[in-house]
C-alpha cells in the first residue's frame, strides 16, 4: 500500500507537508486487497454487492435443491423434520435479503450514477459502509450452520410466539433466532443507509439537463425502491426489537401469557413485508424497461405512465399488507377492503405489461441473450401476476394461503420475475462492467435450460396447492394425489439447478476468455453507454449534458452539437479544479466490523462484548468524521486518461 | 402391453413405489424411473388426476368451500381470458417484429413513437372492469363465509378447536358430562352432516390454522384472539385437515379428521361418548387376573420395527375411510383381559395417566390428548398413523421418530435434567409393555 | 474540505452543486427522518394497541406517572429547540461566539431532560414497581421513552462533538499545536462533567424525598463527584476560551443547520410522546 499523507488536490502543490494524525492517513491503493476494502468507488461497491449476493444466490439455490430432494417422494428421511425447517427459512431469508436485494442493489451502484451522469454517489464513504455492513448481517444470519444450536428455524416470517424462547427447539440455549433477529437488524442497517444514499444521489446528483422526467426508468424505479425501503424497514426494525427484547431482557411485547398479542408482530411484519414485495420487484421491472426498448430500437412506450404506475405500485404496496393475514380473522370489513386494495394494485402491474407489449410493436426486436431474458420475464411474470390476482379474492385465498399454490405464485414473481430480470441485467452490462460479452449460444442454451427447469420446477405447485399441500411440510403422506407434481418438480429444480450452473460457469468463462467488445455494443439508449468500458474511475472524462430522455440516443444523433458541448464543458471543469474524486477510507469497514462482533456478542448474551463493539462502532465513526470526506483532482489529457501529478504522489 | 386407463391405476398414490428413502436411493432410483414417470405424471394432469385428493379444493363437500372454489373459478377464467389475449399480442408482436439479421447499425432505426395515451387509458379501463367481474362475487363471498348465515343461526352445531403442537383438541360445548364438563376429543372431529358447524378456534401454544380443504378454507388459531369458522358437510363422509402455518418442528405431521354423520349416527355418537370409558370386565386395576402374568403369546400380533416414516396407512382403509372409521366403533374380536388388565397398570407406571384424561378410569391429564374413546378412532398421533396394532405399537416405543420434537417424547419419556440441561430418560417402553399397552388402548372404544 | 467552498457570500437556501440547490446533507437528514417517522409511527402504535388492550393486572398509568415533573421536562426540551433554531441562526451569520453559547445551551437543556428522564425511570422502578418486565404496559413504555432518550443522547453527543469542533484553528494542517489530541482531551472532559453532573443531580432528586435527608450530609457523601465536577466544568472553561483564528465557520452553517433538523425533529416526537403516553388518560 502506498500512502500520500496528503488527502487534498493532488496536482496543486502539495510542498507544504500536511501534520495529519497517521489515523487519518488516506489509503490510495488502485489494486490489491487494501484498494477494496477501503473503496468509495461506486461501482466498486457494486461489484463487491454482485458478487457477495452471486455467492448467496447459490447457497440458497443449494438449499432449496436439498428442499426438493427431500419432497421428491412422500415420507423421505433423506432430511430430517428440523433440517428442513432451517433449510427453507433460511433459504427464504438467504434469497430474499442476501441474494435479490442486494443484487438489486448491485446495479443500483454500478448503473445507476452512470444512468443519471453522476461521478459517484452523494456519500462514497456510507456507501461502502452500506456494503460492508451488509456482509455482516449475512455472517450473523448464516453463522448458525456452524454452531450447536443450529440455522434459524423459525420462518422468514418468524411468526410469533414460535419465536419466542418458550418454543425454541429442544436444545438448552437456542441462539439460533438471536441470530436471525440480529442478522435482519444489521441488514436493515445496510438497506436504509444504502438508500439514503441513492435518494440523495438521484435527487441531487444529476448531470445538467437530466430533469426527473428524463431520468431513465431504472433510475426511477431504484428511486422508488429506495423509498419503499426508508420507509419500511422500520417497522420490521421495532417488531425485531421487541421481539430481542422479549428474548434477552423478559419484556413481554409478544409473550402470550402476559397479555401479549401475536397479532401485532404479523401487523409489524407485514407492513414491511408487502413493500418489500415491491422492493424486490421494481429494480426488475426497471432493468426490464432499460432493456426491451434497447433491443427493439425504439423508446419506451408511455414512458410517464411506466414512471407514474411504479409509483403507484410502491404507495399502494404500503396499503396491502393485510393480504398476507386474510386467514388471521380479520373480520369483514377489513378483508374486504384489503381485498379490493389487492385487486386495484392489479391495474398499475398490467399498465406496465401494456406498455412493454407496446414497446415492442413496431420495433425491430433483436433476439439476444439478454432480450430473451427478459421477454422471458414478461411471461413468467404475467402468470405470477395472474396467481396473485386470484389471492386477492380473499374467500379463494382462504383455500390458497399458506399452500403450495403461494408458493408457485412468489416463485413466479420472485424468480420469474426478479431472478430472470437480474440475469438479464447481468447480461446486459456484462460488456460496460468487463468489456466482455457473452457468449450467444451460451447465453440462450443456459436461458432456455432456466426457463424450462423454472416452468417444471414451478407450475405443478399451483395444482399441488390447490390439491391441498401446506407449505413449509417436511413430509408427506403419498396417499394425497401429490406424488408426481412432487416428484416432477423436485426433476425441474434439478434441471433449474444445471440451468444456474452453466449461466454462472459461462459468466466465469467470459470474464476471463470472452470475446472483448468495443463501447455501446448493443446500440443502448442511455448514459451509462456513452462512456468506455469497462468505465475509468472517473466514470465521465467530461459530466454530459442532457437534452432529452434517452440522453445517449440523443448524443448519437447529435455527435457535431454534443462534441461542441463537451469541449466547453471540459475546459469549464478544468478552470474549477478538474475532476474531483472522493479519497478512500478504512473506517467504513472499522465501523461494519464493529456491528459484526457486537452483534455476535449480543447474539450470544454477551452483553459486555456487546457494549464493547458499540464503542468501536462510537470510535470509527468518529474518527470517520473526523477525517473529512478528503477527495482529489484528477486532470485528463486529450485521449481521457489522468496526467500524472507531478511530485509523484501517483496512485498507479 | 398396459392401457391408459391402466397406467392412470398404476399411478394411484398407495401404490406409489417410493416409500422410505435416502439420498443414493432417491438418485438412483429417480434416474431408472425417471422416464416412465414424466410419462405418467403428464397423464393425470391432462385427466385431471392433479386435481383429486383426499385435500383437494375442487372437490368440495359444503357450501363453504364450494363458495370459495366458485369464487376462485371466476378469478380463474377472469385470468385465463385476460392471459390468452395479452399473451397472444405478446406472442404476435414478438414474431413479428422479430429481425433476423444480426447487424442493424446500417439499417434507420423505427419510429421512436413514445406512446398512445388513448390505447394506455382504454387498457386501464378494461382492467378495472375486469377486476370488478371478480370483486363482486368476492365481495359477497367475504360475508357469507365468515360467519353462520341468519337463517340457519339456531340450528347451528357449536364445537371448539384448539391447537396444541402438534395435534388437535376438540370440545363439544352443547353437550355436558355430569361431574366433567364438556365432552372432550383429540384429533378426529365427529360432526352432523347437513347442519351448519360453527367451530371456535383456539390455541394454546403458537398460531395453528384449521384447514379441511373439502369442506372450508383454512382460519388461523391466533393466541389471545377468539377466532371462528363455520362449515357444513352436505353428506355424511370422512374428511381430511391439516394444520396450515408454520407451528415448529413437526408442523408437517400435525394433521387430523372430520367426520360427518347423520343426525341419527351423531346422536348415537354422542351417546357413546359421554358414558365414561369401557372398561372389560376383569381389567380393572386390582382386579385378580384370570390367567396370571401375560406373556408375548397372548398378543394377537408380532410387531416389526418399521422404518421411520414409512405410510402410516393400510390400502384397504385408503380406498374406504369412513367405513373404515365406523368399523373401528366396534369391539374388537379376541381381546384379551389379562393383556388389557396389565396395559391399563402400565398406563400409569409409565406415566401416561398424568397427561391423557381416560374418563372413568385412572388417565387424568389434560396436556395429552383425551384417550377416553382412543379405540374407536381411526387415527393416532395426530392424524398421522392409521390406528393398527402395529403403528400404535410403533409410537409408543419410539415416538420422536413417528413425530420429531412431540412433548410426550421431550418431557415424557426424556425429561430436561435441570442443572445440566441434558435430557435423560425418565422411562422407555419395551414390546411386551407396548403390547399391553396397545392392547388397553384399543380396547377403549 | 469540499472544493465547492466558492469564495464571496454564502447562500443558506440554494446549494449551486446540487441539481435541486438542496444541499446533500439536508436532503439526506430529511430523508433520514421520514424513516425515523416510521421508526417512532411503529413504537408509538405498539405502545397505544396495548394501551387500549391492557392485559389483565395491567398497572393504572395514572399511579405511575408524575405529569408534573414530565410537564417540566417536556417544557426544558422544547426550549432546547428555541437555543438550537438561535444556534443555527448564528453559524448563518457567521458568529462563532454566539453558535458556541446557543449550542452549550441546547447541551445543557437536553442534559436536564435526560437526568428527568434518568431519575423518572429510577423513580418508576424503585417506588412505583414498574420494570422493563413487570407487565406490557412497563415494556411499552420503556422501550418507547428509552429509544426517544437514545435519540436525545445521541444529539447530545452530536451536539458535543460539534462544540468542540468548533474549536479546531484556522492554521490545524500546519500548526504544531495536536489538534486531535486537544479534541480528545476536550471530549473526555465533557464526558466526565456530563456524567457526573447528571449523577449528582439525580442522586440527589432520588434521595430529596427521604426523609432523613440534610443537604450537608448529601453534599459530604459526593464530595469526591462534586470535587470531579467542579474540576471538569472548570477544564471546560478552559478549553473552551478563545484561541484565535478557528476553521469553523459560515460554510458550516450547513452541518449545524443538519444537526437542528434532528434535534428538532426529535424534539417533535416527544410532544407526540408526552400526550400519548402520559396523558392519555386525562385527554
Amino acid at each position: 500500500m502506498q500512502a500520500i499523507t496528503k488527502s487534498d488536490f493532488i496536482g496543486k502543490d502539495t510542498a507544504a507537508a500536511e501534520k495529519r494524525p497517521f489515523v487519518f492517513t488516506r489509503p490510495t491503493a488502485k489494486t490489491g486487497l487494501v484498494s477494496w476494502l477501503t473503496t468509495v468507488d461506486h461501482k466498486r461497491v457494486g461489484l463487491l454487492y454482485g458478487v457477495s449476493s452471486l455467492i448467496f444466490f447459490l447457497v440458497g439455490g443449494f438449499e432449496a435443491l436439498l428442499i426438493r430432494i427431500q419432497l421428491a417422494v412422500p415420507n423421505n428421511t433423506f432430511l430430517s423434520a428440523q433440517t428442513y425447517n432451517e433449510l427453507f427459512t433460511m433459504h427464504a431469508t438467504t434469497m430474499i435479503f442476501l441474494a435479490v436485494m442486494p443484487l438489486s442493489a448491485a446495479f443500483f451502484n454500478y448503473i445507476m450514477p452512470l444512468q443519471i451522469g453522476a461521478r459517484d454517489v452523494a456519500f462514497p464513504r456510507l456507501n461502502g459502509f452500506a456494503f460492508w455492513v451488509f456482509l455482516a448481517g449475512a455472517i450473523i444470519l448464516n453463522v448458525g450452520w456452524f454452531v450447536k444450536s443450529g440455522a434459524p428455524d423459525v420462518g422468514w416470517f418468524g411468526y410469533a410466539p414460535l419465536t419466542s424462547t418458550a418454543y425454541s427447539n429442544q436444545f438448552a440455549t437456542d441462539m439460533s433466532t438471536d441470530l436471525w433477529v440480529m442478522g435482519l437488524q444489521i441488514l436493515g442497517v445496510s438497506s436504509v443507509v444504502g438508500s439514503l444514499n441513492f435518494i440523495v444521489t438521484i435527487i441531487n446528483m444529476r448531470a445538467p439537463g437530466m430533469t426527473m422526467m428524463r431520468l431513465p426508468v431504472f433510475t426511477w424505479m431504484t428511486l422508488i425502491t429506495a423509498f419503499l425501503i426508508v420507509l419500511s424497514f422500520p417497522a420490521i426494525t421495532i417488531a425485531l426489537i421487541a421481539l430481542m427484547m422479549d428474548r434477552s431482557f423478559g419484556t413481554s411485547f409478544f409473550e402470550v401469557s402476559n397479555g401479549g398479542l401475536p397479532i401485532l408482530w404479523q401487523h409489524l411484519f407485514w407492513i414491511f413485508g408487502h413493500p418489500e414485495v415491491y422492493i424486490l420487484i421494481l429494480p426488475a421491472m426497471g432493468i426490464i424497461s432499460e432493456i426491451l426498448p434497447t433491443f427493439s430500437r425504439k423508446p419506451l412506450f408511455g414512458y410517464p405512465i411506466i414512471v407514474f404506475s411504479g409509483a403507484v405500485i410502491g404507495l399502494l404496496g404500503f396499503g396491502v399488507w393485510s393480504h398476507h393475514m386474510f386467514t388471521t380473522g380479520m373480520g369483514t370489513m377489513a378483508t374486504a377492503a384489503f381485498s379490493i386494495a389487492t385487486m386495484a394494485i392489479a391495474v398499475p402491474t398490467g399498465v406496465k405489461i401494456f406498455n412493454w407489449i407496446g414497446t415492442l410493436w413496431n420495433g425491430q426486436l433483436q433476439m439476444r441473450t439478454p432480450m430473451m431474458f427478459a421477454l422471458g420475464f414478461v411471461w413468467m411474470f404475467m402468470m405470477g401476476g395472474f396467481s396473485g390476482i386470484m389471492h386477492s379474492a380473499a374467500p379463494a385465498d382462504a383455500q390458497q394461503q399458506d399452500s403450495y399454490f403461494v408458493v408457485a405464485h412468489f416463485h413466479y414473481v420472485l424468480i420469474g420475475g426478479s431472478i430472470f430480470a437480474l440475469l438479464a441485467g447481468i447480461h446486459y452490462w456484462f460488456p460496460l462492467i468487463f468489456g466482455r460479452k457473452v457468449s450467444e449460444a451460451w447465453g440462450k442454451f443456459s436461458f432456455w435450460a432456466i426457463f424450462v427447469g423454472f416452468n417444471v420446477t414451478f407450475f405443478p405447485m399451483h395444482f399441488l396447492g390447490l390439491n391441498g399441500m401446506p407449505r413449509r411440510t417436511f413430509t408427506y403422506d403419498g396417499n394425497m394425489g401429490w406424488n408426481s407434481a412432487n416428484f416432477i418438480a423436485s426433476v425441474g429444480a434439478m434441471i433449474l439447478g444445471i440451468g444456474m450452473a452453466v449461466y454462472f460457469v459461462v459468466m466465469l468463462y467470459t470474464y476471463f476468455k470472452g470475446e472483448k467488445v468495443g463501447r455501446d455494443p448493443w446500440g443502448a439508449r442511455t448514459l451509462e453507454w456513452s462512456i468506455p468500458n469497462p468505465p475509468p474511475e472517473y466514470n465521465f472524462a467530461v459530466i454530459p449534458t442532457v437534452h432529452a430522455r434517452d440522453a445517449f440516443w440523443y448524443e448519437k444523433n447529435h455527435r457535431d452539437e454534443i462534441e461542441r458541448e463537451k469541449a466547453k464543458s471540459a475546459a469549464e471543469e478544468e478552470s474549477h479544479g478538474g475532476i474531483h474524486m472522493p479519497s478512500q477510507s478504512w473506517f467504513p469497514l472499522l465501523a461494519a466490523m464493529a456491528l459484526l462482533t457486537g452483534g455476535l456478542f449480543f447474539t450470544n448474551h454477551n452483553f459486555m462484548g456487546a457494549i464493547a463493539g458499540g464503542v468501536v462502532l462510537f470510535i470509527a465513526v468518529y474518527l470517520w468524521a473526523w477525517e473529512g470526506p478528503g477527495g482529489y483532482h484528477l486532470h485528463l489529457d486529450k485521449d481521457g486518461n489522468p496526467i500524472e501529478p507531478k511530485d509523484g504522489q501517483a496512485h498507479h | 402391453m398396459r392401457t391408459l386407463s391402466r397406467r392412470a391405476e398404476a399411478f394411484r398414490p398407495p401404490r406409489f413405489p417410493f416409500g422410505d428413502m435416502t439420498l443414493t436411493l432417491t438418485l438412483r432410483t429417480a434416474f431408472s424411473r425417471a422416464r416412465s414417470l414424466v410419462l405418467v405424471g403428464l397423464l393425470p394432469l391432462l385427466t385431471g388426476g392433479w386435481t383429486s385428493g383426499p385435500q383437494s379444493t375442487f372437490e368440495t363437500h359444503g357450501p363453504v368451500a364450494k363458495t370459495q372454489l366458485d369464487v376462485f373459478y371466476v378469478t380463474l377464467w377472469v385470468s385465463v381470458i385476460l392471459f390468452v389475449l395479452v399473451a397472444a399480442v405478446l406472442a404476435y408482436a414478438t414474431l413479428r417484429f422479430r429481425v433476423r439479421s444480426g447487424d442493424l447499425s446500417n439499417q434507420p432505426p423505427p419510429e421512436q413513437s413514445h406512446g398512445n395515451p388513448l390505447i394506455e387509458i382504454g387498457l386501464i379501463v378494461l382492467s378495472i372492469g375486469a377486476l370488478v367481474i371478480i370483486a363482486v362475487p368476492t365481495m359477497r363471498a367475504i360475508w357469507y363465509t365468515y360467519d353462520v348465515p341468519e337463517a340457519e343461526r339456531a340450528n347451528a352445531y357449536e364445537v371448539t378447536a384448539t391447537g396444541y403442537q402438534w395435534w388437535f383438541k376438540f370440545e363439544y360445548p352443547q353437550e355436558q358430562i355430569e361431574g366433567s364438563g364438556a365432552l372432550v376429543t383429540g384429533n378426529e372431529l365427529v360432526i352432523p352432516a347437513g347442519r351448519p358447524v360453527r367451530v371456535n378456534l383456539r390455541t394454546v401454544d403458537v398460531i395453528h390454522s384449521f384447514w379441511v380443504p373439502k369442506l372450508a378454507g383454512k382460519v388461523d388459531m391466533m393466541p389471545n384472539r377468539g377466532n371462528h369458522l363455520w362449515l357444513k358437510a352436505d353428506e355424511p363422509g370422512y374428511f381430511w385437515g391439516q394444520c396450515a402455518e408454520f407451528c415448529g418442528e413437526s408442523h408437517a405431521v400435525m394433521r387430523f379428521r372430520v367426520i360427518a354423520l347423520s343426525e341419527a349416527d351423531f346422536a348415537a355418537w354422542l351417546a357413546q361418548q359421554k358414558s365414561p370409558a369401557r372398561t372389560v370386565p376383569g381389567t380393572q386395576i386390582g382386579a385378580t387376573p384370570a390367567a396370571g402374568t401375560p406373556r408375548v403369546e397372548f398378543a394377537s400380533y408380532k410387531y416389526e420395527k418399521q422404518r421411520p416414516n414409512s405410510p402410516g396407512w393400510s390400502e384397504g382403509f385408503d380406498r374406504a375411510p369412513f367405513a373404515a372409521w365406523q368399523q373401528k366403533q366396534q369391539v374388537d374380536a379376541g381381546e384379551k383381559p389379562e393383556l388389557i388388565a396389565q396395559g391399563r397398570k402400565l398406563f400409569i407406571e409409565k406415566k401416561c395417566a398424568g397427561c391423557h384424561e381416560v374418563r372413568g378410569h385412572e388417565g387424568a391429564g389434560i396436556s395429552g390428548p383425551n384417550l377416553t374413546r382412543i379405540g374407536a378412532r381411526t387415527t393416532i398421533a395426530g392424524g398421522l398413523l392409521e390406528n393398527t396394532e402395529q403403528n400404535l405399537h410403533r409410537w409408543l416405543t419410539e415416538p420422536n421418530n413417528v413425530k420429531p420434537g412431540n412433548k410426550m417424547w421431550f418431557g415424557g419419556y426424556v425429561v430436561r435434567n435441570s442443572e445440566t440441561g441434558a435430557w435423560e430418560e425418565q422411562f422407555s417402553i419395551n414390546d411386551d409393555e407396548a403390547r399391553s399397552l396397545v392392547a388397553y388402548l384399543h380396547s377403549l372404544k | 474540505m469540499s472544493s465547492h467552498s466558492a469564495s464571496g457570500a454564502i447562500d443558506h437556501h440554494h446549494d449551486a452543486t446540487t441539481s435541486t440547490g438542496i444541499p446533500n446533507k439536508k436532503l439526506f437528514m430529511w430523508t433520514f427522518l421520514a424513516s425515523d417517522c416510521m421508526f417512532f409511527g411503529a413504537l408509538i402504535s405498539m405502545h397505544v394497541v396495548y394501551r387500549i388492550h391492557p392485559p389483565a393486572g395491567s398497572p393504572d398509568p395514572r399511579s405511575v406517572f408524575s405529569i408534573e415533573l414530565t410537564s417540566f421536562s417536556t417544557f426544558i426540551l422544547l426550549m432546547s429547540s428555541l437555543l438550537m433554531a438561535l444556534a443555527v441562526n448564528a453559524i448563518q451569520k457567521g458568529n462563532v461566539r454566539s453558535t458556541r453559547n446557543n449550542l452549550l445551551g441546547t447541551i445543557f437543556f437536553g442534559l436536564i431532560f435526560l437526568a428527568c428522564q434518568v431519575y423518572e425511570f429510577q423513580h418508576f422502578v424503585h417506588d412505583r414497581g414498574l420494570t422493563l418486565s413487570s407487565s406490557l404496559f412497563g415494556s411499552t413504555f420503556y422501550t418507547l421513552t428509552g429509544t426517544h432518550g437514545c435519540h436525545v443522547a445521541i444529539g447530545v453527543l452530536w451536539l458535543i462533538l460539534m462544540y468542540i469542533r468548533s474549536f479546531k484553528p484556522a492554521d490545524a494542517e500546519q500548526s504544531s499545536q495536536p489538534w486531535f489530541i486537544m479534541s480528545i482531551v476536550h471530549l473526555l472532559v465533557f464526558a466526565v462533567a456530563v456524567i457526573l453532573g447528571v449523577y449528582v443531580v439525580v442522586d440527589f432528586a432520588h434521595q430529596m424525598h427521604v426523609p432523613t435527608f440534610s443537604v450537608g450530609s448529601f453534599l459530604s457523601g459526593h464530595l469526591l463527584s462534586l470535587i470531579g465536577l467542579a474540576a471538569s466544568i472548570g477544564g471546560l472553561m478552559f478549553l473552551g476560551r478563545s484561541r484565535g483564528q478557528v476553521d469553523f465557520g459560515e460554510r458550516n452553517a450547513i452541518d449545524v443547520e443538519s444537526m437542528g433538523l434532528y434535534w428538532h425533529f426529535v424534539d417533535i416526537v416527544w410532544i407526540i410522546i408526552f400526550p400519548v403516553v402520559y396523558l392519555l388518560e386525562y385527554i
